[in-house]
């Protein structure tokens, strides 16, 4: 029987935080970038923002190697960033806020027969509305889970989700009457 | 969660029956408000309408194609001004093994036998100012009906001597008992 192996590795501080957050953007890259593209509507904003969130994780590791970062702590740093870059973007926008700055659309066929753009519903959503739906049936977390991340109640996510599906279901209705 | 007396309550339950949070009492107080509240109705709508729209949600991530790598920019980024690089740093210092068996019933995981490196050849690999180094020990954990493995990170402090001084997971396996297993172990290493 294999004995166990392992190699052991002298590192440095910086090396071991190096480390960790590699093994960190190799497991949560994809999902994290995606998260972040409908929060904000743009690819490569969103690439961006997700290099500054593991960034901020090397960083963090680096103060303190023994630090557990999970990925919650990966989705409210995203999360956070999503926010400001959004607010900052609502300020120097001097014409339309729109935030469908996605080249591409990002089409849902529902149930074959109709499209719903679903990346133009987001943009007219509240950012914290936003959040909540992709938190939650986007990324996969339980309100309680994301209320934990956004630093607010399971309730208050719960509400958000809701209020996030009429405007879906709003424009949803719309695409289908159009 | 509280119960639909009013149409903020009827969101909180329409969100919890989306999430797929709501019990049968949940379900049935917003069918409640559904039948007295005509706006939630038209706003809303029933259950059927609620898993419509959110599964709008589901599918699209189903149907995502981007494929980002984030790991190819980082590495674009200068050094300077992060002060390190991708793919750099990671030099094995030496390559010692670790086993930890350990037997499981029903009862916490106990250390069945332990093969330990050298400590102080560990020492003698790193500098005179007590360097902190990582450990990635593979440890295998074997109950009667299957076979468990983990990967736990670890840091060990040694002293003067070159004997472990302390014992910090950095990574756990997801089980204590394997955790503190393995620092048991370490710390009795000589």
């Amino acid at each position: 029987m294999r004995s166990g192996l392992e190699t052991w590795v002298a590192m440095d501080r910086t090396a071991i935080a190096q480390g960790r957050t590699e093994e960190l953007v190799i497991e949560h890259q994809t999902k994290l970038a995606r998260y972040l593209r409908r929060m904000v509507g743009d690819a490569e904003v969103a690439l961006d923002l997700t290099q500054d969130v593991f960034l901020s994780a090397y960083r963090t590791l680096q103060a303190d190697p023994a630090r557990e970062l999970r990925a919650g702590w990966l989705y409210r740093a995203a999360t956070n960033a999503a926010i400001s870059f959004m607010r900052r973007r609502k300020i120097l926008q001097v014409l339309p806020l729109d935030r469908d700055l996605d080249r591409s659309a990002w089409r849902v066929d529902e149930h074959g027969a109709q499209s719903v753009d679903l990346q133009a519903a987001l943009a007219r959503l509240p950012v914290e509305q936003t959040a909540a739906l992709l938190m939650t049936s986007y990324a996969g977390y339980s309100s309680s889970e994301a209320a934990q991340i956004l630093g607010t109640t399971a309730d208050a996510v719960r509400q958000r989700v809701c209020r996030a599906m009429k405007t879906l279901r709003h424009v949803m209705n719309e695409d289908s009457l159009s | 969660m509280k119960f639909a007396s009013n149409c903020t309550s009827a969101e909180i339950l329409a969100g919890a029956i989306a999430l797929g949070e709501a019990g049968d009492e949940q379900r049935h107080a917003y069918r409640e408000h559904l039948s007295t509240c005509r706006r939630c109705l038209a706003t809303i709508g029933g259950e059927r309408e609620i898993e419509r729209v959110i599964n709008v949600v589901a599918q699209a991530r189903d149907q995502e194609q981007w494929q980002p790598d984030v790991r190819r920019a980082l590495a674009r980024i200068p050094a300077r001004r992060f002060g390190w690089r991708w793919g750099v740093g990671l030099a094995a210092a030496g390559a010692l093994t670790v086993a930890i068996l350990a037997t499981q019933r029903h009862a916490p995981v106990a250390v069945r036998s332990v093969a330990m490196p050298d400590v102080a050849a560990v020492a003698a690999l790193g500098t005179q100012t007590m360097p902190q180094r990582e450990h990635r020990a593979e440890s295998l954990a074997f109950t009667s009906a299957q076979t468990a493995r983990a990967t736990i990170t670890f840091e060990v402090r040694l002293n003067e001597r070159g004997k472990p001084a302390r014992c910090t997971i950095i990574k756990h396996s997801g089980r204590a008992s394997l955790d503190a297993a393995l620092c048991n172990a370490v710390m009795r290493a000589h």
